[in-house]
């Protein structure tokens, strides 16, 4: 079949799943060894997070990466989804991966970060909670790290992607997409690339988290709206870690170990922009707009007025301007300030909201747009309080440095002391600046506490990390020998006790629900009888267009 | 430079106009509360720049580069 010529329209319908995957700033306070604490760091939080598959005693002091069962698409760049099972390989962006038998997300060291992967889910909603969960269970760790080491060796942790120093970290969204439209943003249509680009540029309005200063040789700046835009150096790319990429081409489906050759199976948007978020407001406007704009480019519906001339030099110039009086040009030779880009996306998709285009395919969309408007409307009426009160990170962070200016005479930008509150604005720990905000109700809640507390101790009921979760749950630890997003490896007693590996495939995200499967988990409490049922079970869970287009 | 200064100033010149009087006074409300809110962080201020050695702390906080 010509993968070009696939027509599966049934993927348009598909919901935007959506994981991440968010790299945390850590160190040891006071510790000023060459090379920095970050190997310490990381590695001392890591061991407080449990999950699975276990390890040897002292595993988290070495670098093995765990096997995995076949090799990637060429077009990946090496990670630990590119081993294959006769070897183990060095791999420093994936160290002593678990995942989480609480919710069915996992954690891993990534060059010297924690990474923290939020479970698949489908609401955009739910990726707030979820984030706000694990962060939660992230402090959880950070107190008992630090609880085991002297008073002159805590370990910070900041929820932010920039050391002002010159190195950035990453805070990936992952959003399911066809593979139609996967190949018509990377090779088939550069205007569908243009205007992804053009709308994620113009979503720092409402997702930066806002920094003092500027890096990457980028010109000097007292503040800045995003703390990643100095980094981005080209257009689009697979790689993450240099020449940064404003559309990140990897290509890494994570949902069936062929998928990259099947027209019509699922592919993962890796997007690596966003700047991570401590607010609801910022949290939210990282997915749920996100949603929206790919819904429009699985349909085809483009504008393609909406496309900046020079999308790098608009970033910097946008990031470069919290006054927000900057404009950029776009191809038809328009001049649009930050805002009024943003708004013209938010137009784009209620114009198209009106026509049902989002029906069942984004949930809570009438919602996001609401609330996408509202946000844009603040700035419209240049209202900073009101924007730093619906969740806008970049503004109450400004907000903060500004009023200690005010409050402490001889303070400038320029002022080590206000470089330090930038970090402490994501401070995880009790010194952190926007959980004080957040505790004195300054910040509108999106979500309830009662909805993070669920996802910081169970999995998305919708998507697959159910079942993951509860199968790590209900394993032996030790059979557990390997587990990807989408197979879980078991290591179960054979024939004579000769050991048996046993893979369970979940190729779905959007299969192996609790709605489907937990009838199944309460029928037998024999592991193999359960593997066999649920392997054995009739629900069509390959996402297939005819499948799809058979519902 | 004080940016949100210079919103401030633009959102008076704006506001003395035709605005809806009850919708001003809605968003007078917000920043009155929003004001004696922001109070909050400045105890984590204080004890931010109290506590430490500033450029210390920057030294210590330097990240390998990650993704």
């Amino acid at each position: 079949m010509n993968r070009h010529s696939t027509t599966n329209a049934a993927f348009e319908l598909l919901p935007r799943l959506c994981g991440a995957d968010i790299e945390l700033g850590n160190f040891i306070v006071g510790d000023e060894r060459a090379g920095g604490t970050g190997y310490e760091a990381s590695r001392a939080l890591l061991a407080e997070i449990d999950g699975l598959p276990l390890r040897q005693a002292g595993y988290v002091n070495n670098c093995w990466t765990a096997p995995s069962p076949a090799p990637r698409a060429a077009y990946s760049l090496p990670s630990g989804s590119g081993a294959t099972a006769s070897a183990c390989i060095y791999n420093p962006q994936n160290v002593s991966r678990r995942f989480l038998l609480r919710n069915g997300g996992c954690a891993y060291i990534d060059l010297d970060h924690v990474e923290l992967c939020l479970p698949e889910v489908i609401d955009a909603f739910d990726h707030v909670a979820a984030w706000h969960g694990m962060l939660r269970m992230m402090k959880t760790a950070l107190d008992s790290a630090n609880h085991k080491r002297p008073p002159n060796r805590k370990i910070q942790v900041l929820v932010n992607n920039s050391d002002g120093q010159g190195n950035s970290y990453g805070s990936h969204l992952n959003f399911m997409i066809s593979r139609r439209a996967f190949d018509n943003i990377f090779w088939r249509k550069a205007h569908y690339l243009q205007f992804l680009a053009s709308f994620q540029i113009s979503s720092i309005l409402l997702t930066g988290q806002g920094k003092v200063g500027a890096e990457n040789g980028r010109p000097a700046t007292p503040y800045q709206i995003s703390q990643r835009a100095d980094f981005f150096e080209t257009l689009q790319g697979p790689q993450t870690t240099f020449n940064r990429p404003i559309v990140n081409a990897r290509d890494e489906s994570l949902c069936g170990r062929s998928n990259m050759n099947d027209p019509s199976a699922p592919a993962r948007l890796h997007v690596i922009f966003f700047d991570s978020a401590l607010a609801d407001g910022s949290a939210l406007f990282r997915v749920g707009p996100m949603q929206l704009i790919l819904t429009l480019l699985e349909r085809g519906l483009v504008n393609s007025r909406l496309i900046l001339d020079d999308p790098l030099a608009a970033l910097y110039n946008y990031s470069h301007d919290p006054a927000l009086q900057a404009s950029a040009e776009l191809i038809n030779g328009e001049q649009l300030t930050l805002v009024e880009l943003q708004s013209a996306y938010l137009e784009e998709a209620k114009r198209y909201a009106a026509q049902g285009v989002f029906t069942d395919v984004v949930p809570h969309y009438e919602q996001i747009l609401a609330l996408w408007e509202d946000a844009i409307n603040t700035f419209a009426k240049q209202d900073f309080m009101a924007a730093a009160r619906r969740g806008i990170d970049w503004v109450l962070k400004l907000m903060a440095i500004e009023r200690s200016m005010d409050q402490h005479a001889g303070l400038d930008w320029i002022s080590p002391e206000i470089k330090v509150i930038d970090h402490l604005y994501s401070s995880l720990d009790n010194d952190g600046l926007y959980w004080a905000y957040e505790s004195a109700g300054f910040t509108e809640p999106l979500v309830t506490p009662q909805r993070i507390a669920y996802f910081a101790a169970n999995p998305p009921q919708d998507t697959r990390a159910w079942t993951r979760a509860m199968l790590l749950r209900r394993a032996a630890p030790d059979s557990v020998f390997s587990v990807d997003w989408d197979t879980i490896t078991f290591k179960l007693r054979g024939k004579y006790n000769w050991p048996s590996y046993r893979v369970f495939d979940m190729t779905s995200p959007l299969g192996y629900t609790q709605a489907e499967v937990q009838h199944i988990f309460e029928s037998t409490d024999d592991f193999a009888e359960l593997l066999d049922a649920l392997e054995s079970d009739s629900t069509e869970r390959t996402l297939t267009a005819d499948a799809l287009a058979a519902v | 430079m004080r940016f949100l200064q210079r919103f401030n100033d633009n959102q008076q010149s704006q506001g003395n106009g035709d605005g809806d009087q009850g919708s001003d006074g809605m968003l007078l409300q917000l920043r009155s509360e929003g004001d004696s809110l922001l109070a909050a962080g400045d105890e984590a201020i204080r004890r931010a720049l109290a506590g430490s050695n500033s450029e210390a702390f920057l030294r210590t906080s330097r990240q390998q580069g990650g993704e």
